[in-house]
């Protein structure tokens, strides 16, 4: 199949999309990042933008940031602070509009884990045993999970990612559904949208259950159930997402200059 | 005006370090501000058994942990970002080498703040309701974990919340961009958590890619976010935090930052790895050799240079160091 863009390129757009003028908005490093100046350089110009360690009004030079302290990122920004100003004062005080985080894992409730992978049936037990592969940690994605007003779930849609119940849960989204996440108080609202390589999917207003909300012109509903580790429903409504357009196109690839995107 | 609280980077770690002492550094997310250049002297001097608190981790803890010098650590963030997962880390990790206790980047910000200013504990909205809670690699067999961020009651709202344990390390070791010979030091960049790390620590000292005028400091005053008053001692070591970035000095040395990574995914490459950037390279114009005369004046001229123009005209000579 030909198609002028990766569905990596779809799913930073598609999550692009999400993200609306004027927000106050915090970014992930990697491809959440690269989502979220997209938005900025294409139709949210507005958009309040910070790292989590505290850099502010800075837009990337020379292609993906190694890091959200990475020179990339450090060039041309109004204020530097600190981690507990950039997520604390204004994340985890509920005043952060939307974050953008990814997802090694993640389940129908947008439980997010990102700390390790064990062998077995996946459970940890009773006892906190070895991960098969530890991963890197919550970072700031659990801060930004309980503080921002809405998250937005980047992940590669395949089976062993989106799974029933994830291992261990790094950031929380609606933990048991229902309203299992209000018994904390969190200032944040949960996930708003679980965007993927395949699609997009968004949470039942009462179960808060993950179902499928839009498909790519590439990829179908059947495909995205297969890749899928739960029974997905299909909402009422769902259809295929728009394509980029072309505006949108080489918006993103302003953003992504060095092709992180574009690798197959 | 030297040499103040300036001493050399072995004297640093003979004096303030010891086996099983609880070790903070690891500054600036994983790819910026750090204090590497302190852990290669750690394993050069064969510290062992550190229980190490790094906000993020870094190059530092991934060697650290990759020559088996730590035995406990605590994180808010474990990989590297855009350059993977720390594998040394991670081996250390899978193989039960080093007891990992996950927090947040807030958490661990908020965990040292509380030990700055003598908290009990710190109250916490972020990390409830999570495994970060339930889940203890220094008590694995507590199943929901109930020491680790116990749940307590706001005495308000009657919400229940969490509790985390402040932080209060033996020693840090700060990465900073310029410091002058009485310890008051600037960082450029976001200086992360390195503000309350200074004031939670025990015992501090900084490690400074250049050393500047004591006029430098008054010219700046609300800059110096780090006082000399608590600060033990200044180490001077140029590009300090490679292969990592130090903003205005210098960028991330991306070839160096893979290289290292790779080599630190088995024990072959981390024996290797030892030998030819810790062991071999003692003194600074040893390290700089390694690092490549061409590739330090190259990453010395970044898209962030600007940032230390209005500082340059401070900046002492290594001559005047002596």
């Amino acid at each position: 199949m030909t198609r002028p863009y990766t569905r990596q390129e779809m799913m930073a757009i598609a999550t692009g999309r999400e993200i609306r003028d004027g927000e106050l908005a915090i970014f992930g490093v990697g491809l959440s990042m690269l989502a979220g100046y997209f938005a900025q350089a294409h139709h949210a110009p507005n958009v309040r933008a910070m790292t989590e360690g505290g850099v502010y009004g800075a837009t990337p030079v020379g292609g993906l940031p190694w890091g959200i302290e990475c020179n990339r990122i450090s060039a041309n920004a109004t204020s530097f602070t600190s981690a507990l100003d950039a997520l604390g004062c204004l994340v985890a005080s509920g005043r952060c509009d939307v974050g953008v985080i990814g997802a090694a894992q993640v389940d129908k409730f947008g439980n997010v884990n990102t700390t390790g992978i064990w062998d077995g049936d996946g459970e940890i037990g009773g006892t906190y045993r070895l991960p098969k592969t530890r991963l890197n940690g919550a970072g700031g994605a659990n801060d930004i999970a309980c503080g921002a007003g809405r998250v937005i779930i980047m992940a590669a849609h395949e089976p062993k990612r989106f799974a029933e119940r994830v291992s261990y849960i790094s950031s929380p989204g609606y933990l048991d559904g229902g309203e299992a996440r209000a018994r904390h108080g969190f200032p944040g609202g949960g996930p708003s949208a679980i965007v993927t390589t395949l699609g997009i999917l968004r949470p039942h207003p009462e179960s808060k259950e993950f179902e499928l909300d839009g498909w790519y012109a590439f990829s179908s509903p059947q495909e995205i159930r297969a890749n899928t580790g739960w029974a997905l429903k299909v909402a009422p409504g769902a259809a295929v997402v728009p394509e980029p357009s072309a505006e949108e196109l080489a918006a993103l690839r302003r953003v992504d200059e060095t092709g992180a995107l574009r690798k197959q | 005006m030297p040499p103040g609280k300036l001493i050399s980077l072995a004297d640093a770690v003979r004096r303030l370090t010891w086996d099983g002492m609880e070790y903070a550094s690891g500054a600036a997310l994983p790819i910026g501000s750090d204090a590497i250049v302190f852990g290669r002297e750690l394993l050069r001097q064969g510290r062992r058994d550190l229980h190490a608190i790094f906000h993020c981790n870094s190059q530092q803890l991934n060697l650290l942990a990759a020559a088996g010098a730590v035995s406990r650590a605590e994180c808010g963030f474990s990989g590297l970002e855009v350059f993977g997962f720390a594998n040394g880390l991670r081996r250390a990790v899978e193989s039960g080498k080093l007891a990992l206790e996950d927090y947040s980047n807030l958490s661990m910000a908020l965990r040292l703040l509380g030990g700055a200013l003598g908290w009990p504990f710190v109250p916490a909205t972020v990390n409830i309701g999570s495994d970060i809670q339930d889940r203890s690699a220094f008590a694995p067999g507590e199943y929901p974990a109930r020491s680790k961020i116990p749940t307590v009651t706001d005495p308000f709202s009657g919400r229940e919340i969490g509790a985390l344990r402040p932080l209060t390390p033996d020693l840090a070791a700060i990465h900073v961009s310029l410091a002058d010979p009485l310890g008051n030091a600037i960082m450029l960049g976001t200086e992360w958590s390195r503000f309350e790390l200074s004031r939670a620590a025990k015992t501090v000292v900084v490690i400074a890619d250049a050393i500047v005028d004591t006029a430098c400091m008054r010219q700046f005053p609300n800059l110096v976010r780090i006082p000399d008053i608590v600060v033990e001692a200044v180490v001077w070591w140029p590009f300090a935090a490679w292969p990592q970035s130090s903003p205005g000095l210098y960028d991330v040395d991306e070839e160096h930052m893979v290289l290292m990574n790779k080599a630190l995914a088995t024990e072959a490459g981390t024996t290797a790895y030892l030998r030819d950037y810790v062991d071999s390279v003692g003194g600074i114009e040893s390290y700089l050799d390694r690092i490549g005369r061409d590739k330090v004046a190259a990453l010395s001229q970044g898209p962030t240079a600007f940032l230390l123009d209005p500082y340059r005209q401070w900046i002492l000579p290594p001559e005047a160091l002596a």
